[in-house]
């Protein structure tokens, strides 16, 4: 019993960061979302020592680890869209299809090259000095 | 009264459902069992079947969706934990962040462009890798319409979720970091919620990369998308 009631708290500590996220996006004239900013936040407190990372940890690996479930009621939207499905369905599909993979290939292929890139570099000048 | 039992239905037919494809895809190994994919196919066929309209499940949705973004915010948690290796690929994430945040747009707008869909399509695909609320706010600047963009995000989402991980491993792409920033950089939370299923460097650098590539093409879309049009 006194486990649950810790987890909700922990969870009820999320809401409000993230409540007070939606807050100051709704008075701010930046494009950030407000999940976004509440991250940031959380990662503030946790590295300022304000919120320890015992109190929040449980409910934090729930959540995320049940990330998808909060996905899909938005995705069962897509139902509504019958229609475009099936005039243009195949074009959409193609174009969200190859800008994705696209996308995807170039920003992870160019991150992985450029870091090990990196490391070699570190790792020349570390057994450079070390030769000295 | 019966709104309500609806509402109440409808909760416990998510959640079953999900837990059922998230068992699904523990015994079946397989991009096509991706959790978030077969919920969602489910779902649409028991609505359809029993003639439940989407407005009518829409209070089920507020429910389960209002721990959507305490669940984002909960990716600090990972991302605290990892931030050593994560501030180590900072530069190379910056730069893969960019020029990958970039050819996405191009892409999406030159394939729409290629297959003659029409203008508003054009705009739209070109937000279609952002989380949705910034994505629904962006569209809105360059002529796109905020219902399709939220229709185009989502299918983008499933998309990088599914196919991601496969195409990430048979392309050698091997590095936990490189595959969550680009995972995120391409289908948002979605792809996220997947990327946490491989490991918490992959989650929490894909959520990052579901921030960043947020603001960055909500800054540099009113500029580079006259740009395209020349």
């Amino acid at each position: 019993m006194k486990n649950v009631l810790l987890f909700l708290i922990q969870i009820f500590l999320l809401w409000a960061i993230y409540q007070f996220s939606s807050f100051i996006v709704g008075n701010l004239d930046f494009p950030i979302p407000a999940s976004v900013l509440g991250m940031i936040l959380l990662y503030i407190l946790l590295s300022s020592g304000i919120i320890q990372i015992r109190y929040i940890e449980k409910s934090a690996s729930f959540l995320i680890r049940h990330l998808a479930l909060f996905f899909v009621p938005f995705a069962v939207g897509l139902m509504n869209y019958a229609g475009l499905i099936k005039t243009t369905g195949m074009q959409l599909l193609l174009m969200i299809a190859g800008s994705t993979i696209i996308g995807l290939l170039i920003t992870a292929g160019l991150t992985q090259s450029l870091s090990r890139r990196e490391k070699e570099r570190t790792h020349h000048e570390q057994s450079h000095s070390h030769s000295h | 009264m019966n709104s309500l039992i609806l509402t109440l239905i409808s909760i416990v037919l998510t959640i079953t459902v999900y837990f059922g494809a998230t068992a699904l895809s523990r015994r079946v190994v397989s991009p096509f069992t991706t959790p978030i994919l077969t919920a969602t196919i489910v779902m649409i066929v028991i609505l359809s079947s029993f003639d439940i309209s989407y407005e009518q499940y829409s209070s089920a949705k507020e429910w389960i969706t209002s721990l959507l973004g305490p669940a984002t915010v909960a990716l600090a948690v990972p991302l605290y934990k990892n931030r050593e290796i994560i501030m180590e690929k900072l530069m190379p994430a910056v730069f893969g962040l960019v020029i990958g945040t970039l050819s996405t747009i191009l892409s999406a707008v030159w394939i729409s462009k290629t297959l003659g869909l029409s203008d508003t399509i054009q705009a739209t695909s070109a937000v279609k890798a952002v989380t949705t609320p910034v994505a629904i706010e962006a569209v809105v600047l360059i002529g796109g319409d905020p219902a399709l963009a939220a229709a185009f995000v989502i299918t983008s989402g499933i998309f990088g979720a599914v196919f991601g991980p496969a195409l990430l491993t048979v392309t050698n792409i091997s590095d936990p970091f490189s595959r969550g920033l680009g995972i995120g950089t391409v289908s948002h939370g979605i792809g996220t919620s997947q990327a946490v299923a491989e490991g918490p460097v992959t989650g929490a650098v894909s959520s990052v990369a579901m921030g960043a590539s947020a603001i960055i093409t909500s800054i540099i879309l009113p500029w580079v998308y006259p740009l395209i049009q020349l």
